[in-house]
């Protein structure tokens, strides 16, 4: 071994490499982890006249969340059939989500990007992963990345675990689930709001598993969303209960507002649905009430100055709140809620001293909750009980 | 340093400024510059005789070819020229088209109906500049391209069986051209908003701003098209024109109510398009608002004895316009169309252009010699025969004064899609209801058979008949094909579309001669109307029932056929795994030690802890555990 073979010395180095390369990558990854755009992905999944609510209620969401800041170019918006110059239509090249005819919801400006016979699963299912023939032009495509926040609201006829496209192919629970499990293997998303406004809407999340998720469903299983009123000069309903409140709750929000996702679900009424809003949450991580809507519906973009086109990949990591748009929120829901966070903030103060004391504080809570004398006799019991397993061993 | 890095931002900040300026000066020269980029707005208006208006809008922008400007433009739309240099585009046009033009009513041998009647849905054909392999990959990254940039579904026409490679129909014999239509697309504002962010002032000024969306889809037909010409000596034309038939809203007057029934409504562009039209586009080269009065009209005013004039005792045109261009016809004894100028310029008042009627009039437009219908025939779901029909329109005297040498030339292009299976061999042809030989009538013929789910089938036919007949037909029987349950659009119980036919006059041409022209209007539009356009007509759009199976019967036949084989092998194993016998002895042993439960129990324990001899411990520690929960308990 007196000369040293070349391959260690290329492994050296190649471990050399990674040693050095594990920080940069940790920085890069923490930089790609901040939230810093916005996509919408909206889906009318209903065909035939008589659906038209179903393309109100997807068009009054594309509406809301253009207002709220998403440019058209990261919103993929798919609906099923041609509502606003259907013969049928009495206003051509108008869609109303309300009796009273005062918003046009096909205005000037709307950029439809799958429609017709293009609205099927299998381009839905493409749309979410990505995988799409070369020649797909971009404003088809859903180009988010690891730091994109996606809505993804989809409206039509479901039952359990499905929802039905075009009145002739089906969406299951389990392929929503793994196209949303494929997209975060992908890194496509850094958390993605379902929000779906179907008949017992609930059963479609019960396969989904990836962490980042957070879904909100019009129904639970067994119950059936309805339509909220029906406008007589169109001849057809215009909007669902779930899309009518949910639309209710943004008309008073602008693009600053701090409005948090927990006061979004708790504007939900069970009576006024007729149906029982369900929220899935055990995926997500943050809590609620801290997340402002505008993460999900909006994109209020801060321009932070960074040096990293300078620096080469060593960017300073930077905290994911800064980068917000709801700072504001935060410390207005803190306001609210101060008593509760007090304490949280004690817990993890005593836990960083010592950790057995919250043992102590587990027993003494204990004491003065239950009947100490019950206590003293179930101990004594388990002793006993102890010790005749234990002479009998021996025995 | 950070000192100096500001420094020299500035000093690049004032490099920028000063080359800015620059440029700006150099290229404000260039806009109205004849070598530069070019942008022209007319709105064309006609009243139809069906009580109707016609709005024909032409935008026309034009890039100079030379290669040195690279990639940027002044006034022409980066995505267009993007598109031509991406897919080597020669000729391209891309029709959105809803509502049928209407041949009889409107016109089928004028300009407007030779270039811009289209039929329902979309229709697209391209040539292009690349090598003959490439053309079918080219043409497929060019619909997806066309998809994403119109918001509409063209990428349906990507796949072999919808498109098509006409030989001699659209008059360019080559073999780089591709021809599709998707019939039953919808088209609606998302089409036309991105066709007008092409304009360089968009609909924020000029023309363009009448253009609101309610009263355009209210109309019964409108069309609206993009037309693209790339040659290296004249660089890229891009045509837009949007065709719209309106219907002007009545408007009751009291004085002549009893003739209110039968006056032509009277019109103006505020009271159709509910906008006002105020100022031009600041880009645009010119910017004019033109008013046609039809030839027959004009032979009527001139019966009336004021020819040529704007107000007179049968309408009022206002406000006055700026200037009249006559129509040149090569037969002298009749009338001509007028055109009436409006310079659309900045004013502070809105141009209002509109025509009062003020007495009943009747005319009609001119019509091309034969109007062509298609219609299916037979019954039933398994098979049927097109027949393109072929109807003298009788008006055009010029053809039946001559003599009968006179020969009529039409040329048929039809596709039909794989599924509807056109047997060739059974064409037959019918000359005022008479059956003919074929090679009589046939002048010339090209048919691409379809093929099962690859190609369209494809027949281009010219005919020759003398040009006093009545009526020619043409009729092709068919199978309907089966399709795969994929296949199957979600509604597929409304039938399937086939794509309009396309009947052309090849010896007949709708141009028309101006006076004075060329150098003192320099009008794109009347330029346009001046080309030699061969009249054609699209027929309608066939709706062919298909057997539609019900696409729940998959599942029920599973379950049905689950439900018997269930049935059949359980009965069967149960025959085959039985013994009576021993059953029967069981029944009587179960019937000798029928016992209690709880006895059965107690001696079950019993056997169990004579069996287990050093169970005493255990038998003492259940005691025990008894004792202490009796305690605990209380």
């Amino acid at each position: 071994m007196a000369t040293r073979d070349p391959s260690m010395i290329c492994c050296f180095r190649l471990l050399f490499l990674l040693l050095f390369s594990v920080p940069l990558i940790a920085s890069s990854s923490s930089w790609a982890s901040m939230h810093h755009n916005n996509w919408a992905v909206l889906v009318c999944t209903s065909r035939y006249w008589f659906n038209y609510r179903h393309m109100a209620n997807t068009l009054s969401l594309y509406r809301t969340v253009k207002r709220l800041g998403i440019p058209d170019e990261r919103i993929i918006l798919m609906l099923a059939d041609d509502m606003a110059c259907n013969m049928r239509n009495n206003y051509p090249a108008q869609v109303f989500n309300n009796e009273n005819h005062q918003l046009n919801l096909y205005g000037d400006n709307v950029e439809v990007d799958y429609r017709g016979y293009e609205v099927t699963v299998e381009n839905f299912m493409r749309v979410l992963t990505g995988r799409h023939d070369p020649a797909v032009p971009r404003s088809k495509r859903l180009l988010s990345d690891e730091g994109s926040h996606i809505l993804l609201y989809m409206t039509g006829h479901g039952g359990d675990e499905f929802l039905k496209f075009q009145d002739s192919e089906e969406l299951q629970s389990h392929d929503l689930a793994d196209a949303v499990k494929q997209m975060k293997e992908k890194n496509r998303f850094k958390e993605l709001l379902i929000m779906v406004d179907t008949c017992q809407a609930a059963t479609l999340f019960n396969q989904l598993q990836s962490p980042g998720v957070l879904a909100i469903g019009s129904s639970m299983k067994g119950e059936n969303s309805y339509s909220h009123h029906l406008d007589s000069d169109i001849g057809v309903s215009v909007v669902d209960r779930f899309t009518y409140y949910t639309l209710a709750f943004f008309e008073k929000l602008n693009m600053y507002s701090n409005a948090s996702l927990s006061s979004l679900f708790n504007s939900y009424n069970p009576r006024t649905l007729m149906s029982t809003a369900y929220y899935r949450m055990d995926l997500y991580q943050r809590p609620l009430p801290e997340v402002p809507v505008t993460s999900f519906f909006g994109s209020v973009m801060k321009t932070i100055h960074t040096d990293a086109a300078y620096m080469g990949l060593s960017i300073p990591p930077k905290t994911e709140a800064q980068f917000l748009p709801g700072d504001g929120g935060n410390h207005q829901l803190r306001i609210e809620n101060e008593p509760d966070l007090e304490k949280d903030g004690n817990k993890q103060t005593k836990e960083l001293h010592c950790i057995y004391h919250e043992w102590l504080n587990l027993l003494q809570e204990r004491f003065e909750n239950t009947d100490a004398e019950l206590l003293f006799r179930y101990g004594f019991g388990t002793m006993v009980f102890l010790l005749t397993i234990s002479t009998w061993l021996l025995a | 340093m950070a000192a100096l890095c500001r420094r020299f931002t500035g000093f690049h900040f004032l490099l920028v400024l000063v080359s800015l300026s620059i440029s700006s000066l150099v290229f404000g020269d260039w806009i109205g510059d004849d070598e530069g980029e070019q942008f022209t707005e007319e709105l064309l208006l006609k009243p139809l005789p069906d009580r109707k208006v016609l709005a024909h809008f032409h935008f026309q922008s034009t890039a100079h070819p030379s290669p040195d400007s690279g990639h940027h433009h002044h006034l022409f739309p980066k995505a267009i020229a993007q598109l031509v240099q991406k897919f080597q585009i020669r000729d391209l046009e891309l029709s959105f088209t809803q509502g049928r033009w209407n041949y009889e009513n409107w016109g089928g041998s004028d300009p407007i109906s030779s270039t811009n009647a289209k039929p329902p849905g979309v229709e697209l054909w391209a040539t292009f500049n690349v090598p003959v392999v490439e053309i079918d990959t080219t043409w497929k990254n060019l619909t997806h391209a066309l998809s994403g940039l119109f918001c509409s579904s063209i990428n349906f026409l990507e796949s072999s069986t919808s498109y098509t490679t006409p030989s001699f129909v659209f008059g360019l014999n080559v073999s780089n051209i591709r021809y599709g239509a998707l019939p039953r697309e919808a088209v609606c504002t998302e089409n036309l908003t991105p066709w007008l962010k092409l304009l360089p002032c968009r609909d924020k000024a000029g023309l363009a701003t009448l253009l609101d969306r309610p009263s355009i889809y209210k109309g019964y037909y409108h069309s609206q098209k993009l037309r693209l010409t790339s040659t290296k000596l004249s660089g890229i034309i891009l045509e837009q024109t949007l065709t719209i038939v309106l219907q002007p809203n009545i408007q009751r007057n009291s004085a002549h109510s009893l003739l209110d029934g039968a006056i032509q409504p009277s019109w103006s562009i505020s009271s159709m398009f509910k906008r006002n039209l105020t100022g031009s586009c600041v880009l645009a080269r010119t910017s004019r608002i033109l008013v046609e009065l039809e030839k027959n009209i004009v032979s009527k005013l001139e019966e009336l004895g004021h020819g040529g004039s704007w107000s007179n005792s049968l309408l009022d045109l206002s406000p006055n316009p700026f200037r009249v261009i006559k129509e040149v016809n090569p037969f002298p004894e009749e009338s001509n169309s007028i055109l009436f100028e409006y310079v659309n310029s900045k004013e502070y008042e809105p141009l209002d252009v509109g025509i009062k009627w003020k007495l009943p009039f009747v005319w009609s437009s001119p019509h091309a010699p034969f109007h062509a219908s298609r219609f299916l025939m037979g019954s039933g779901t398994e098979r049927g025969s097109i027949a393109i029909s072929l109807q003298s329109t009788k008006s055009d005297e010029y053809f039946r004064s001559k003599s009968n040498e006179c020969r009529m030339q039409a040329v048929v292009f039809q596709v039909v899609p794989w599924y509807v299976k056109v047997y060739y061999h059974t064409l037959q042809i019918f000359i005022d209801q008479k059956l003919q030989n074929l090679s009589d009538v046939i002048e010339k013929i090209r048919v691409t058979p379809s093929e099962d789910k690859k190609l369209p089938g494809t027949l281009e036919l010219v005919l020759g008949y003398p040009c006093t007949v009545q009526s020619v037909a043409l009729t092709l029987d068919f199978d309907k094909g089966f399709l795969h349950i994929h296949e199957y659009p979600p509604d597929a119980n409304q039938g399937f579309d086939i794509p309009s036919a396309l009947v052309t006059f090849p010896n007949l041409h709708s141009s028309r001669i101006y006076i004075g022209d060329d150098s003192s209007v320099h009008s794109p539009l009347l330029l346009k109307f001046q080309e030699k356009n061969v009249v054609l007509s699209y027929t309608e759009v066939l709706l062919v029932p298909f057997t539609t199976p019900d696409f729940s019967m998959p599942y029920n036949v599973i379950t049905f056929t689950c439900t018997v084989l269930a049935l059949y092998f359980g009965s069967l194993l149960n025959v085959l795994r039985r013994r009576i016998g021993e059953e029967e002895r069981l029944m009587r042993s179960k019937d000798a030690t029928k016992r209690g439960l709880i006895p059965l129990i107690v001696s079950k324990i019993t056997s169990k802890l004579r069996g287990m001899p050093r169970s005493k411990p255990l038998l003492i520690f259940a005691v025990v555990l008894s004792v202490l929960f009796h305690y605990i308990v209380n």
